[in-house]
């Protein structure tokens, strides 16, 4: 198949022009790693990560943004944009009334990212340890934190709520959490970051 | 250091409100460190992502996901829910008018019918741009695309963003522009955009005098642009571009 020689960059140019067959190519070399992520924010749930990855790849479909390699590693984005329908489709079910912590800009997280060099060169699963790691050095409100934001999608108020803290204190919390984690991987690993 | 950087990790992950947002943006523009903080936490952000278990996809999600789309979504329904209607109408209306009038009545009739029914669809199709119209708040706002704009010529200091943002069914193009050189009396910035070499007027603006700009562009649906341009221009109603061109998408 001539889809199987094309770069990502040219899938989701052919993509954007209402193409096929390069959207099913996509989804082979990405199912895999959506469905993985889906089903860990779904908890395991396999009706709802399925329902999660059909959003995403309908997204994909009527996207009119062109993939610029540039960015950030395709992988990058699709997990971006993972992420936020996952969240939203899991937040919606939850009859959450509230605003949705959702519009996290798909682009924001992968503009001016330098680092799919180093995250090329790692395997995930080591990146995965890392990461597991990294936790441990975590403390247990640090830990439910950054589960609470990253995988269950609530904003900082909510969390606030969950944990009977004032915001500021959750606030706080996040930016020691961030830069904790940060810290840990300068030191052990040279670096999730960014070239120079 | 400022106070400001303390707002980093909050920008980071959306939490900001508009206001705050735009003023960390501000910031941000002149305070290396927080440039730097915020690429490396970006990046640990992104990591985050890799804790995952690879999990075995399941055989048949590859069709279910191909019909979500191809078949639940892309179906012309309502042209299918209306059409035999139309038709049944008519045919049920000239059976009518074939036992009481003259074939040219008829024929009149089923004109004026038809005329009719066309209002009918009409309106049919007016509710249905209604009920967009009227859903549209509940859909989450999704930027679809990002273009990266650069001063050249008379703005070479210049830089700026324009995002393609989803709504519900509308796009709006929104262009942030910064560190634009002032505009006098009449003179305008005009933004273009591009497709196959023809330009479609996009809007005019003027900076504020910090040399920040911003324009929102509702896209019509069929318009489709390969890049934008933005030039000076001596009169704000141009058509086609005449001055020269000072931004664009490289």
């Amino acid at each position: 198949m001539a889809m199987k020689s094309k770069t990502d960059e040219e899938l989701i140019g052919l993509i954007v022009q209402k193409h096929r067959p390069a959207l099913e190519e996509l989804y082979d070399r990405y199912a895999k790693l959506i469905y993985s992520f889906s089903y860990k924010i779904a908890k395991g749930d396999t009706d709802k990560t399925k329902e999660i990855v059909q959003h995403v790849f309908l997204r994909l479909w009527t996207t009119k943004s062109t993939y610029n390699p540039a960015k950030g590693q395709l992988a990058n984005w699709l997990l971006t944009i993972t992420r936020n329908i996952a969240i939203d489709l899991i937040r919606k079910e939850q009859k959450h009334n509230g605003t949705i912590p959702l519009e996290l800009d798909d682009m924001l997280h992968i503009q001016g990212q330098q680092s799919e060099d180093v995250l090329q060169q790692v395997s995930r699963n080591l990146l995965k340890q890392q990461i597991q790691e990294a936790k441990r050095h975590l403390s247990e409100p640090q830990q439910r934190l950054i589960n609470l934001l990253y995988w269950e999608g609530y904003s900082l108020s909510e969390i606030a709520e969950i944990e009977k803290k004032p915001l500021g204190t959750i606030k706080s919390r996040l930016h020691q959490t961030l830069k904790k984690l940060r810290n840990y991987f300068n030191e052990e690993t040279g670096g999730v970051r960014h070239g120079k | 250091m400022e106070n400001k950087c303390e707002n980093l990790s909050l920008y980071m992950i959306n939490e900001l409100t508009a206001l705050e947002k735009e003023e960390f943006e501000r910031h941000l523009k002149t305070c290396t460190h927080c440039q730097h903080e915020l690429e490396s936490l970006q990046g640990l952000w992104q990591t985050l992502s890799y804790e995952v278990e690879e999990v075995d996809v399941p055989e048949t999600l590859k069709a279910d996901v191909m019909n979500f789309i191809f078949e639940e979504n892309e179906a012309p329904q309502q042209e299918q829910k209306v059409k035999p209607t139309k038709k049944g109408f008519i045919d049920l209306i000239k059976l009518n008018f074939k036992k009481h009038f003259s074939p040219l009545s008829t024929a009149v009739a089923v004109v004026l019918v038809i005329g009719l029914v066309g209002l009918f669809w009409n309106n049919l199709q007016l509710k249905e741009t209604i009920t967009v119209l009227e859903t549209k708040e509940a859909d989450p706002s999704q930027i679809v695309s990002t273009h990266i704009l650069k001063g050249q010529g008379l703005a070479a200091s210049a830089n700026g963003n324009a995002y393609l943002i989803q709504e519900g069914s509308t796009t709006n193009l929104v262009i942030e522009l910064n560190n634009m050189p002032r505009t006098k009396d009449e003179e305008v910035y005009q933004v273009w955009l591009l497709k196959n070499g023809t330009r479609q007027n996009a809007g005019t603006l003027k900076p504020d005098q910090n040399g920040n700009g911003l324009i929102t562009y509702r896209l019509p649906q069929s318009l489709s642009f390969d890049a934008i341009g933005i030039t000076l221009e001596l009169n704000p109603n141009n058509t086609q571009p005449q001055g020269q061109k000072v931004m664009g998408t490289s």
